[in-house]
């Protein structure tokens, strides 16, 4: 039971006010930055395309065809490779977490900075590099050719395996750190009990470490399974066109012509959705881990 | 017998001796306890009793098995650990469980035996709540649950009460001993507090850098100090440094001098016969002395000397003097009892009689090197 005296009750009102000066400008961003694009989004979803432009006459049209197959497929596409990321991503990045934390604080820090610096160059750069690494002339195929691995260069570029091995690339980072800063502050005198207990090393990790490290492995798949969901740029620069993301698909729908603003704005709306499914269920399995804490 | 044995057990962390071959013998359903000052290698003598340390000499015994280079979670023996360390994902029940779980009992013995460690502790109404949801006395029962419930060959207990307040510390020492005596298992019990060790213990080594300064029964290591760190570490004592003058079938007398004007005779019986000459120090706990205006009434075997009180501590219990005698600065306390009424208006400065019986006095066969005690008294002494 928690007894607050009046002065404390006055305090705690204080804060109240105060806290509700501080998040207004927040609020006014989300309102005119995030709130009202998207009502014009659902409200361009239910209008007519014009060649160019759009026409204010009502209409269903662009639902009934951004549920035809061929989107399904294209969102199926980016939900399946976001998956994959993710879990490549958290089956890379936690052994490198567990490493870092378990390194003397000078180390953890060079390490740390060894994961950011990449952040300094920009991404699109980044990606970009990455395509001539792979390319058929590129510093991997030559080398390979040199060595006498393989006779011609191999088709690297544009396939899924390139998109994936970028996106990990990409997201990597963004859960080495969140299960970082959990490991760093994990009790390890907990692991000690366990096997005083009678579990050996491994079963003190599955039934200790792991279900402790929960919190981070979730923050940083949802740092890397979201973004991945909507990424352009990659699948763009390293994919093959005929497994689009559904990224793509949006900004064909906006860029070539005839344009078509409603079915780029269903095709939005539904990603949105999708995300906010996602992140509620994700956000409800998270509150039940910390009514324990 | 399963009697925990420990030979000639040494650690050394790169240059730094932490544990310098100890050899002890604990008999099986003993309750031990380490004692000493932080830093002094108890923690890690219990570490390598658990397994978390492997000694770098020597070997560890339970019986006739020597675990010293066993695993932790192949030992039996299980660990209490200063901060409880449950495991906060998990309810009281499955902390509790955890053990027999990682050994693969049957579910119904699981359950059966769970409720049969939270009777023990007293917790049976908090088994689904999780240990956050418990306040530091309800943890430490929890700790102790999810040992016992393993059946430990020994129980380690790395100072388990040091989170505690002293009320609640004193009614879980209690409990402890309630426990051990139910279950019969041998407790070992590390700690730095010296009234918990004297409390709890049937036996209790003080260490001090790695070594034990001494082994025995409370009130032997505080009647009978060997060495003057244990004499030191366990309560107050006054540490007088002389020469064994005449030695009697019962008694010797030495003669104790801080300089030349000033000399005192103080007799003392003794365990072990000292060597005519010899220097010794003379260990005398403030308790036993008494205080007052007036010479005693019965002479024998009494010593008497003469002083002048320097400074006077209140200290709740009792009131601490510190009297000058002779060069000498001595630490009395006088408990405050209605008996004593007469003399609770001490003042400063007035000469006062000090008298305790011969068989208070007691010998150690070394000499403070490093005036710890003469030090720490004139420390305690305020500036005029």
């Amino acid at each position: 039971m928690e007894r607050y005296t009046n002065n404390e009750i006055t305090k705690i009102e204080k804060d109240n006010k105060s806290s509700l000066i501080l998040t207004t400008p927040f609020l006014i961003w989300i309102t005119f930055f995030f709130l009202i694009p998207y009502l014009i989004v659902i409200f361009y979803s239910v209008l007519t395309p014009g060649v160019y432009d759009i026409k204010f006459i009502f209409s269903l049209e662009s639902w009934k065809a951004a549920f035809s197959s061929s989107y399904l497929d294209s969102i199926t596409h980016s939900l399946v490779m976001s998956l994959l990321t993710t879990i490549i991503t958290i089956l890379i990045g936690f052994p490198v977490a567990y490493v870092i934390a378990n390194s003397s604080k000078r180390k953890q820090n060079l390490f740390i900075v060894l994961i950011i610096i990449p952040f300094w160059t920009n991404f699109i750069i980044r990606i970009f590099s990455w395509k001539i690494f792979l390319s058929a002339q590129g510093l991997l195929n030559n080398a390979l050719i040199y060595f006498g691995l393989i006779d011609e260069p191999l088709m690297l570029l544009r396939t899924n395996g390139a998109v994936l091995l970028v996106m990990v690339y990409v997201y990597l980072p963004y859960m080495i750190l969140p299960i970082y800063s959990v490991l760093e502050k994990f009790n390890y005198s907990l692991l000690e009990a366990s096997m005083d207990l009678g579990a050996n090393e491994i079963r003190s990790f599955f039934k200790i470490t792991l279900p402790l490290s929960m919190e981070g492995i979730f923050a940083g798949s949802i740092l890397v399974f979201i973004p991945a969901l909507g990424t352009y740029i990659i699948p763009q620069l390293v994919g093959h066109q005929s497994s689009a993301f559904i990224g793509q698909l949006i900004t064909f729908k906006v860029k070539s012509i005839p344009r078509n603003w409603p079915l780029a704005s269903a095709l939005s709306f539904i990603l949105l959705l999708l995300v906010a499914v996602i992140l509620f269920t994700g956000y409800n399995y998270y509150k039940q881990g910390l009514r324990r804490k | 017998m399963e009697d925990l044995r420990l030979v000639n057990v040494t650690k050394k962390f790169d240059n730094f001796i932490a544990v310098d071959s100890i050899d002890l013998e604990i008999k099986q359903g003993e309750f031990f306890s380490f004692l000493g000052p932080s830093g002094c290698g108890k923690t890690t003598l219990l570490r390598m009793i658990a397994g978390f340390e492997i000694p770098t000499e020597g070997n560890i015994f339970i019986g006739d098995t020597d675990i010293s280079k066993l695993p932790p979670y192949k030992r039996p023996v299980n660990t209490i650990f200063q901060n409880y360390s449950l495991f906060p994902h998990i309810s009281i029940y499955d902390n509790i469980a955890f053990g027999l779980k990682v050994k693969k009992v049957h579910k119904s013995e699981i359950k059966d035996r769970v409720q049969q460690m939270l009777k023990l502790v007293k917790m049976e109404a908090h088994k689904s709540k999780f240990p956050n949801q418990l306040s530091g006395g309800q943890k430490q029962r929890i700790a102790i649950a999810r040992a016992l419930i393993n059946e430990p060959k020994v129980l380690l207990l790395d100072e388990p009460l040091a989170a505690l307040d002293l009320k609640l510390r004193q009614h879980m020492l209690i409990e402890l001993m309630n426990i051990h005596d139910a279950v019969g298992i041998t407790f070992l019990y590390v700690t730095h507090d010296q009234s918990e060790a004297l409390n709890i213990a049937d036996r209790l080594a003080i260490m001090n850098k790695g070594s034990f300064a001494q082994v025995g029964m409370p009130d032997d290591v505080y009647e009978r100090p060997e060495t003057i760190f244990a004499a030191y570490f366990i309560g107050d004592t006054n540490l007088i440094e002389g020469r064994v003058v005449e030695i009697h079938d019962e008694f010797a007398t030495v003669v104790c001098h801080t300089d030349s004007e000033h000399e005192i005779e103080i007799d003392t019986t003794y365990h072990r016969q000292p060597v005519l000459d010899e220097v010794i120090t003379l260990s005398l706990r403030p308790e036993k002395i008494a205080i007052s205006r007036r010479p005693p009434k019965r002479k024998d075997d009494f010593n008497i000397l003469q002083g002048v009180i320097e400074d006077i501590l209140y200290g709740g219990t009792h009131t601490q003097y510190i009297v000058k005698v002779g060069a000498h600065f001595l630490r009395v306390f006088q408990q405050h009892k209605k008996v004593y009424i007469d003399e609770l208006s001490l003042d400063w400065e007035e000469h006062v009689y000090l008298y305790w019986h011969d068989t208070d006095t007691h010998i150690i066969f070394e000499t403070d090197k490093n005036k710890v005690n003469s030090e720490n008294i004139m420390k305690t002494i305020r500036r005029k």
